[in-house]
């Protein structure tokens, strides 16, 4: 079964939620690919593979694929569309520092 | 005396002994011949590193977490994943059983995921030194080689790479590092974020001029002015002084009794325990933007009510200035659709839009705060920046009165925290009389007052002279703030870099503020200078300096 969603979080599919994704597609009893919506089967990477998910550079915005097989695709579907699909704030430590506003 | 010039990563400056830390020494043995290489052991081999590398990688984790933050933890979690990645580990026992031993078999693989990502932009590049990372971990265990002895170094080491990682920068004892300094890097890759949540002074990027510094050289690391100075003379040097003053945590008195507070400013929670390590009184400027900026909408009520509380458990007992969200023209909000302005900071910014299109943002603000003020054992103070009409401190009231019988209302429990008001417009000084009238305090925003009566914007080079707080003009601005205030039982902060000038306490405490507000990194030096303060010299020195005519002419008085 597969699903698509569009990606959320501030850092697309890198940083936290590429970890989050990872974890998560380990936990179920599903093999996992996932790959940009409009780049078809051949686009597709192993999602449980934190090189092949970082790889993919999918950024904020960006529509992806979701393939799980195996007895708990269904429930791996649903938690890594919620990863994907859960705003994050952007670790990107870009702070105030220097005192913008006094 | 030499100057190199990087990117400022960590707002600070700090002067030490430079010492290299060259952690490329993880040489490999040379290829042996693959029929002598016992893949059975090479493998137990790999497993034993992994483990290693495994448990090095979640003490860094949780060392980061419980120094830093949970945020900038999260980046050791990937690295686990990295170390655990089906397609590097296959690739290496593929390698392992073709007669590649253990620490080749690591190098190739990871040799060659570093240069899928290397040479791409923004974050893959940062993926590629994650990659680097686990790599070393997993050579220095199969290599028995050490970490480079990050975690003994002495004190008062600048420390100078090529490029750090986050591991090697959570390592780091910023009681003993004086500063950072690397070849490579930008100010968002982790290792400087950690850097910088670790207050350790940072100047990333410096390139290969870096190179020419010599070990045990005097190096001074200005992260602010993103310089690294090689053997500073005693002018470079007096910029940063007291930066290295011992902690002073508990109040302070001027030396005939004055108390006079001396608080920290944060932009962010991970500033809250350095703020408090460093000595700082309480927080004179809570700034709100984080919790609006990089994101897809705005925090709730409780994420609000969450951060308040926790900078005011930080400080129990102690004032908390919370200033409300101040954003303009000049700030990217993506939900918020703030329109281009042609001069964002003349235009709608700080309390202009939270009375007006962004009421519901201010609403849902106050109601949080108002329940946050009724934490146990803190003491909350908000502020709005900004104000340049009496009207909009009144409006301001009116939310706040409607707020809190709400909550009534709703059986919700809140108190009403004290009210102040930014005084960072020329207007605002002209009617501080009338503000200070309708609130408990007032705070001195100093970069943004010295901006208004100077009319010189902060960024602009061509103006900078002009930019100073030591032209008359803002200090009789300053002066008349202070009289005005006390004339009317308030009481009178400073937030901004003028606070945390050393040399300038003096002045400040003559003009009569109550409190100074500054980077925490100056909280220590700037207490030292109040205790040696007598009052009535300073109030006589304040006379002076008001009545010099020039910027010149104050700068004489107070050398």
């Amino acid at each position: 079964m597969e699903r698509t969603v569009e990606v959320v979080p501030e850092a697309g599919l890198h940083a936290r939620p590429a970890s989050q994704f990872v974890r998560t597609a380990n936990q179920y009893d599903a093999a996992v690919r996932v790959g940009r919506a409009d780049e078809g089967d051949d686009g597709l990477v192993e999602g449980n593979s934190m090189l092949a998910v970082t790889g993919l550079n999918v950024e904020h915005g960006e529509s992806v694929r979701l393939v799980a097989e195996g007895e708990d695709a269904a429930a791996a579907l649903d938690a890594l569309a919620a990863i994907l699909t859960t705003p994050v704030e952007a670790d990107d430590g870009e702070g105030d520092a220097e005192g913008d506003g006094p | 005396m030499r100057t190199l010039s990087g990117v400022g990563s960590t707002p600070l400056s700090g002067v030490g002994t430079a010492r290299w830390y060259r952690p490329d020494a993880l040489d490999l043995p040379e290829r042996p011949a693959p029929e002598t290489v016992d893949p059975a052991r090479e493998r137990e081999r790999f497993a034993d590193a992994r483990e290693t590398a495994r448990e090095g990688i979640r003490r860094a984790r949780d060392r980061t977490a419980e120094r830093v933050g949970e945020d900038e933890a999260a980046v050791f979690e990937a690295h686990e994943q990295f170390l655990d990645d089906p397609q590097l580990v296959e690739a290496i026992e593929d390698a392992i059983d073709g007669g590649v031993p253990a620490e080749h078999a690591v190098d190739d693989a990871f040799g060659e995921a570093v240069a899928q990502f290397e040479g791409m932009e923004g974050r893959m590049a940062e993926r590629a030194d994650d990659l680097r990372d686990v790599r070393d971990r997993l050579l220095r265990a199969l290599l028995d080689a050490g970490t480079g002895d990050l975690a003994a170094l002495p004190p008062g080491t600048v420390l100078l790479a090529e490029r750090l990682t986050p591991s090697d920068t959570a390592e780091l004892d910023p009681g003993v590092v004086a500063g950072i300094a690397t070849a490579t890097g930008g100010r968002t890759a982790h290792a400087a974020i950690i850097a910088r949540s670790l207050a350790i002074p940072a100047v990333v990027g410096v390139g290969d001029a870096l190179a020419d510094v010599a070990e045990g050289a005097t190096v001074l690391v200005d992260g602010e002015a993103g310089e690294v100075v090689v053997d500073p003379d005693e002018t470079r040097r007096a910029e940063s002084e007291g930066l290295d003053a011992p902690v002073v945590e508990e109040r302070v008195t001027t030396a005939d009794g004055r108390p006079v507070e001396v608080a920290a400013n944060v932009g962010r929670p991970a500033e809250l325990d350095p703020a408090v390590a460093r000595g700082a009184d309480g927080v004179g400027l809570f700034r709100t933007e984080f919790l609006f900026l990089d994101r897809e909408r705005p925090p709730d009520e409780d994420e609000q009510y969450e951060a308040v509380t926790a900078a005011l458990s930080a400080f129990p007992g102690e004032r908390v200035v919370v200033r409300t969200l101040d954003v303009g023209g000049d700030k990217q909000v993506p939900y918020l659709d703030l329109p281009a302005e042609p001069n964002p900071f003349l235009g709608r910014r700080g309390v202009r839009l939270s009375l007006d299109e962004h009421a519901d943002l201010f609403e849902t603000q106050l109601r949080a705060l108002l329940r946050a003020a009724a934490h146990d054992g803190g003491d909350l103070c908000v502020m709005v920046p900004m104000v340049a009409r009496v009207e909009e401190v009144e409006a301001v009231l009116d939310r706040v009165g409607s707020v809190a019988a709400d909550l009534d209302d709703e059986d919700v429990e809140y108190a009403v925290p004290e009210l102040g008001a930014m005084v960072e417009t020329p207007a605002a000084v002209h009617v501080a009389d009338a503000l200070a009238e309708r609130l408990d305090f007032l705070s001195i925003g100093t970069n943004d007052l010295t901006q208004y009566v100077m009319a010189a914007d902060r960024e602009h080079d061509g103006v900078a002279d002009l930019h100073d707080p030591l032209h008359p003009p803002v200090l009789r601005a300053i002066d008349r703030t202070v009289s005005a205030a006390h004339e009317r039982d308030a009481w009178v902060g400073m937030c901004g870099e003028m606070a945390g000038d050393p040399a300038l306490t003096e002045l400040l405490v003559g003009l009569g503020l109550d409190e100074l507000s500054m980077s925490a990194v100056t909280v220590s030096a700037v207490k030292e200078r109040v205790r040696a303060v007598d009052t009535d010299a300073a109030a006589a020195l304040a006379d002076e300096v008001l009545a010099c005519e020039t910027r010149a002419e104050v700068a004489a008085l107070l050398s």
